[in-house]
């Protein structure tokens, strides 16, 4: 195996982790602007009763840790009808997707910035043409994350402020559908963005991420929230599940892919429904990575580029190898510390 | 496609400079705080758990608070430039990408140290013992550390290119460890990593210089204020004699190694002996030959000792670097200053039983202090602009134009327009929600019971 194979392989390995950790970030971001489009709307036909409103709650307050914490997001709707069970709902929602996501995001984000770097290392001439003529949904995209990111923490330190959610939802979908735009592009031989291939690629993407991202919050949602909140990530996931098959079936007939991989696929796909029919929710969290991720590598398969002929210097490469070796010693352990710290039932505490 | 085929607009290429500029210099700041607060926060953390002071405590809560909205601006905006590495200069990343990128995974790999860290630190406190979570802040001081040396030492080889061989355009030869550790590292790594502590120290000071201000006018001593002051004061104020004399190293290293800018920095036009230091519009006779030669008569290369093409902008590059030199003095002045103010504690530590009243800081050292943390961003800045600015009209410095980097796509010009709204409206929010997220404690309605206010 030449270095170029093994640099091609990491390659996909972080473009796998980032569509299935990084990209079920984005789909969290999805179902988080969902559920407060839910609660705003029921909350808009109640608002008009609540006039003469206690105004915001505004102070921080010191928690029964010692430390300080943000007035919960029932203080800061404390305009809305607090009983109303649909805003109650749409909040409990929200709080599992930031408690799963908090923790985590910021190092699932990291796979990112490894796929680039391992590109322009390993095989510069690609990055630069990529990178250049998809400048517009590229920096579209680098854009959404600077949004996405900032957004998620305001949000997280002024509960209050509807607007930092808002643009932590509207971000969350602008980067992974700019992002599968370019993969669309590509995998179709070069053409535009906005092309019908790019635009299919980009809501396909979008989509597998808002699934990926259901099916992680269902087992969340058990573990953090009732079983009433599970249910509806559940429904999520199903539906999500449904329509992202629906939506890539057309695409192997366009594309032409006869790929085993599209089978792996569409069988991880529907183990996965059926998974979430018996509330197999760790389970199915398995088999729905390999439905998406298997859809991704097909996508590779497509792409015609020339990775042998643009690969750098073996010498250059080795010393990467190396280093991301020693990394490695480091890293994987602190990874898996950090997803079983969080993962680990709160009774834990 | 043949990126070498076209050239960019010149309209674009000032575009694409600009918002390179830009976005750097945002995060530059971003990541100063982004390697500093967590230090802070460790630091004020670790007083807590050995003493049980709540003051302590309540500050380490705070800048961790911080710590996680400004990591994450700063992460993303990092994330920014790795894609204008490609979106804005791909003929550069063609031709080199090879010969750093080994710089770029060993920062990616710090990154994601500190990103797993600063997850397992701000959200684990209630899990993990509270010497464990202590520990688990030290890799993110680390990480931020090295990363900010792998960033530097990319840098670093763009003023040094070391570690290949060009032949028809294309590299052979490549040695990434060469090309890291080029003789502009060790200057430039430990003057930038001196600046972003010094910038994260001062402007966390600044904040709490205001509050003691009008803690001052209504009378009251607030020791969370005090001491959420004089910690990183007295790290800025220990930072800064140091930075001087790296800083006077990294000067004669780019007098040696790189004349042109040093000429532009300094305003040396013609060539001559005996040269003058320019400072604003004073002149010192001689004194730049002594300064870097030792010796008054000593002859120093003007800009008119290259070819125009090859000459940097030198007017802002000299402005840039007094700018940056007169605040660098106004900061040791300041640290003198506080060094005097303390100097009892200095002289005698010892023999003083406990309870000593509190050292008075006068209002104008305070006043002082609130200018400090802006001051030591835009010191930061300025000196950027000279390495940067100072380079041009090179990328790479004697091998490659910035003009045959850029990226040759119409339109460049509009990604900048976008970028500056958006930044604008990150900036502005950062702002607004750290302004928001301050104690309550300091709005007189509502004293904080057991750390408020005392006497």
């Amino acid at each position: 195996m030449s270095h170029a194979d093994v640099a091609l392989g990491l390659v996909l390995v972080g473009l796998s982790a980032y569509l299935l950790f990084g990209g079920a970030d984005f789909g969290a971001g999805f179902w988080h602007l969902l559920a407060r489009r839910r609660a705003r709307a029921t909350a808009r036909s109640r608002v008009d009763r609540a006039a003469g409103s206690p105004g915001l709650v505004e102070s921080w307050r010191v928690g029964v840790h010692g430390h300080l914490e943000a007035p919960t997001r029932h203080e800061s709707t404390s305009y809305m009808d607090r009983g109303d069970p649909a805003i109650v709902r749409a909040e409990a929602e929200q709080e599992v997707i930031e408690h799963a996501m908090g923790p985590v995001w910021e190092a699932n984000h990291v796979w990112l910035i490894f796929v680039m770097v391992m590109t322009w290392t390993a095989f510069p001439p690609i990055f630069a043409a990529v990178m250049s003529e998809y400048w517009v949904p590229l920096s579209l995209a680098a854009l959404g994350i600077v949004v996405r990111g900032s957004a998620f923490v305001f949000a997280k330190a002024l509960p209050q402020t509807g607007w930092y959610a808002w643009a932590f939802g509207v971000s969350s979908l602008l980067t992974p559908y700019c992002m599968g735009a370019v993969a669309g592009a590509i995998a179709a031989g070069g053409t535009g963005w906005l092309s019908p291939s790019g635009v299919y690629a980009g809501l396909l993407c979008t989509g597998l991420c808002g699934y990926l991202a259901a099916v992680y919050l269902t087992a969340d949602a058990r573990r953090l929230a009732g079983r009433e909140v599970t249910e509806r990530f559940r429904r999520g996931a199903l539906a999500a599940g449904v329509a992202v098959g629906l939506l890539a079936l057309p695409g192997t007939a366009f594309f032409d892919v006869s790929s085993p991989l599209i089978a792996l696929s569409a069988i991880a796909g529907l183990v996965s429904l059926a998974l979430l029919v018996l509330r197999r929710y760790l389970a199915v969290r398995v088999s729905a990575a390999l439905a998406a991720v298997s859809v991704l590598w097909g996508a590779c398969g497509l792409s015609g580029l020339d990775f042998e002929g643009a690969a750098a210097h073996d010498a250059a490469l080795g010393v990467v190898f190396w280093a991301l070796g020693l990394g490695a010693i480091v890293l994987v352990p602190s990874l898996t510390w950090l997803y079983v710290l969080f993962q680990r039932a709160e009774e834990a505490r | 496609m043949d990126l070498l085929a076209v050239g960019a607009s010149p309209a674009d290429f000032a575009a694409a400079r600009t918002q390179m500029a830009f976005t750097l210099g945002f995060h530059i700041v971003l990541a100063s705080i982004g390697i500093g607060l967590p230090a802070l926060m460790l630091l004020a953390d670790w007083r807590a758990l050995r003493t049980g002071d709540a003051v302590y405590r309540e500050l380490a809560h705070r800048w961790a608070k911080a710590t996680g909205v400004l990591f994450a601006v700063g992460a993303v905006s990092g994330t920014v430039l790795s894609f204008e590495m490609g979106t804005l200069w791909p003929r550069f990343m063609d031709t080199y990408g090879q010969v750093f990128g080994v710089a770029f995974a060993l920062e990616g790999i710090a990154f994601f140290i500190e990103a797993i860290f600063i997850g397992i630190y701000l959200y684990g406190r209630d899990r993990l013992p509270p010497r464990v979570h202590l520990l688990t802040g030290v890799p993110i001081v680390l990480a931020g550390l090295l990363s900010a040396f792998f960033v530097v030492t990319v840098n670093a080889w763009m003023n040094q290119p070391r570690g290949f061989r060009l032949v028809d355009g294309r590299v052979i030869d490549v040695r990434p460890l060469a090309a890291m550790f080029n003789p502009a590292t060790p200057p430039q790594a430990a003057h930038l990593i001196l600046a972003s502590l010094m910038v994260c120290s001062f402007i966390v000071a600044s904040v709490y210089a205001v509050a003691l201000l009008r803690d001052r006018r209504r009378g009251v001593t607030d020791r969370y204020h005090r001491l959420g002051f004089a910690i990183p004061f007295t790290l800025g104020a220990v930072l800064t004699p140091l930075q001087v004399i790296v800083g006077d190293w990294a000067v004669r290293f780019v007098a040696d190694r790189q004349p042109i800018k040093f000429a532009a920095m300094e305003g040396i036009e013609h060539t001559e002996a005996g040269v003058p230091l320019k400072i604003g519009v004073f002149e010192i006779p001689n004194a730049l030959s002594i300064a870097l030669r030792f010796d008054p008569d000593a002859t120093l290369r003007g800009l008119d000792a290259w070819p125009v093409e090859d000459r940097p902008p030198d007017a802002i590059v000299h402005l840039a670097y007094q700018l940056m030199i007169g605040i660098g003095v106004a900061l040791l002045a300041l640290a003198f200053w506080w060094a005097w103010t303390h100097r009892h504690l200095i002289r005698a530590r010892r023999g003083r039983p406990g309870g000593r009243s509190p050292v008075r800081w006068s209002p104008w050292l305070l006043r002082a202090a609130t200018l400090a943390g802006v001051g030591a961003a835009i010191a930061m800045e300025a000196g950027w602009t000279v390495t940067e600015v100072g380079r041009q009209p090179w990328i790479v410095y004697g091998v490659m134009r910035t003009t045959e980097a850029v990226n040759p796509a119409p339109g460049l010009r509009f990604g900048l327009y976008v970028v500056l709204v958006v930044y604008a409206a990150l900036a502005a929010a950062t702002i607004s929600v750290l302004l928001r997220m301050r104690r309550p404690a300091a709005a007189p309605a509502e004293p904080d019971g057991e750390d408020g206010e005392r006497p």
